[in-house]
């Protein structure tokens, strides 16, 4: 029998340090494990460093709580819901620090991560500021003689947070076709460890039917919690869409802290379960709104 | 093909065509978020003049026909009915990186200097506290360093996006102009500039931002004067952008982006 990784949220998210490096599913407004992110807030982790792509509510609601004192990923946008507002104000006063990487840079400081290797290198970035102000960049020269390149350092996560759509019970996990980011390609590979949230625990004989979906062996990954919606309010291709009122709301109150405050008791100190977060966002009705994806909106 | 021109074109509507007119039949073509007017050229290129035109909607989507524009250019409903979706980490950026194929970029940038560098990143003079944190370079500051021919689009054209020097280079232009791209090896470069006043290029010796076209009922005096910089322009006039046909605006309008999607570009 393999090892059991099924466990409750709240015990996976025990695993993480405060000051650990986090690297996060997301892009923009797409797939983040949120549930996951809620914990971490709810267990009130702090000096995290956090890592995405493309950040969007999830930096938002870390910068807001407190919880984390360095960004390093490509951008941070809720793509047509604007900036996040609480991360802009904790880096513009100096309480986030940001490396600022491009795509290439992120993906061959994961790459060398993943491989055991102390840098990979890039053709990104030359002619920018980004180099000279990150001490994890470095232009070297090319031992066969031609354009110099950018190294850039390892990067190894203490943990990958991510969201999938089923696993089972000893944390095989699958995604169903959709956008694969980084945060799958590569990560979860880079990353000491993984925890994952999914959609569903089903049957191991059920992966056996689509192994193709499988993306990551259980052997790698150390908690698996089933939380259903645990992307909401971020999209879940082809699940559900992701949830336009509730960015609007959060936004509303982002740039106030006392607003920020009573939203965060609201939705993510006071519900214990996913069933109580997922019945004050709306309920049923709501969510199966989501799954129609309205895309106008 | 109907050639004859509206009369009731709209900005941007003319945007979109400048921009499509770029593009060519062998081209391939991808789009990042938040970029409307880029989608639609896309796709506006496909049913004209660039049938065979590859476009890879959200850098994810390979020759995607979505219904029409969603609220996002990121998210799933754009990348409808693909025949493959690419993953970013070991297909997108290898196909891009290996120079051959998506060798136009359309970039939007917070801030372009007289150079075509372009910045995303903060405003202010110090990196560690910016008066503004941006949303970050993204893929421009891989785009700008790799030898890709980048078209700028801009909806609202003013002084404080069009600077003397950008306060962050986060995707590298023409640098200080001249041959400096040259010297440090990279190919490419700025190439084309278009905005809700003018469409721009850059001088082939000097590298200097130069006015092209300006588009009709637009003067060479309010576009210097939107302008943060001395706008390079040669004789005392410009020539008028070329206003869309009438099959142009009826793709755009009933066709590709029935909802209006294009307008939230311009804060609509």
């Amino acid at each position: 029998m393999p090892q059991e990784k099924l466990t409750s949220l709240k015990e996976a998210i025990e695993m993480v340090p405060d000051g650990a490096t986090v690297a996060i599913q997301n892009m923009a407004t797409q797939s983040a494990p949120m549930a996951a992110v809620r914990e971490l807030i709810r267990q009130g982790r702090t000096g995290l460093e956090v890592v995405a792509l493309v950040g969007g509510i999830p930096i938002d609601l870390m910068a807001a709580a407190g919880s984390m004192d360095r960004f390093t990923g490509a951008a941070v946008s809720m793509e047509q819901f604007g900036l996040c507002q609480a991360y802009r104000n904790a880096v513009e006063s100096g309480e986030i620090v940001v490396q600022e990487l491009s795509e290439t840079a992120l993906n061959a400081r994961l790459g060398a991560g993943a491989r055991n290797l102390p840098f990979l290198p890039t053709r990104g970035l030359i002619g920018t500021d980004l180099i000279a102000i990150n001490p994890d960049l470095v232009m070297i020269s090319d031992p066969f003689g031609g354009l110099d390149v950018v190294a850039c350092r390892a990067l190894i996560p203490d943990i990958a947070l991510i969201h999938c759509h089923r696993a089972d019970r000893f944390g095989n996990l699958q995604m169903e076709p959709t956008a694969v980011w980084p945060d799958i390609g590569i990560m979860p590979k880079a990353a000491n460890k993984v925890i994952a949230t999914v959609e569903e625990i089903v049957d191991t004989e059920v992966l056996r039917n689509s192994p193709e979906r499988t993306f990551l062996p259980g052997f790698m990954v150390d908690a698996v919690v089933e939380v259903p919606f645990g992307a909401h309010p971020t999209s879940f291709n082809p699940r559900y869409g992701y949830d336009t009122a509730f960015h609007h709301e959060w936004i509303a109150v982002a740039r106030d802290p006392e607003g920020a405050k009573l939203w965060m008791e609201r939705y993510v100190y006071e519900p214990d379960t996913q069933e109580e977060y997922l019945d004050r966002v709306g309920g049923v009705s709501r969510l199966e709104e989501l799954k129609r994806w309205e895309i106008t909106e | 093909m109907n050639d004859e021109l509206s009369i009731d074109w709209t900005v941007d509507e003319l945007m979109i065509t400048s921009l499509s007119a770029t593009l060519d039949n062998d081209d391939q073509a991808c789009n990042g978020m938040a970029s409307f007017i880029p989608v639609i050229a896309f796709q506006l290129a496909r049913l004209t003049h660039a049938p065979d035109l590859v476009w890879v909607a959200s850098a994810v989507g390979v020759d995607a026909r979505p219904e029409r524009v969603p609220a996002s250019t990121l998210e799933a409903p754009l990348w409808r009915d693909s025949v493959m979706y690419l993953e970013q980490y070991s297909t997108f950026w290898d196909i891009v990186l290996k120079g051959s194929w998506l060798q136009k970029f359309c970039v939007g940038a917070a801030q372009l200097d007289r150079y075509g560098n372009g910045n995303n990143s903060v405003i202010g003079d110090d990196y560690h506290r910016p008066k503004v944190r941006l949303p970050g370079t993204a893929g421009l500051g891989d785009m700008g360093s790799i030898g890709k021919r980048l078209f700028f689009w801009n909806p609202n054209h003013n002084p404080r996006s069009f600077v003397e020097k950008v306060d962050f280079v986060s995707c590298a232009g023409w640098l200080g102009g001249g041959d400096e791209r040259e010297q440090l090896g990279l190919t490419g470069g700025p190439e084309l500039v278009i905005t809700n006043l003018c469409v721009m290029d850059f001088h082939p010796e000097t590298k200097h931002m130069r006015l092209k076209s300006v588009h009709p009922g637009v003067t060479v005096e309010e576009v210097q004067e939107a302008t943060g910089f001395e706008l390079l322009i040669e004789g005392s006039s410009a020539p008028e952008t070329v206003v869309p046909t009438v099959e142009q605006v009826g793709l755009i309008r009933d066709v590709i982006d029935p909802d209006g999607m294009r307008l939230r570009e311009f804060g609509r």
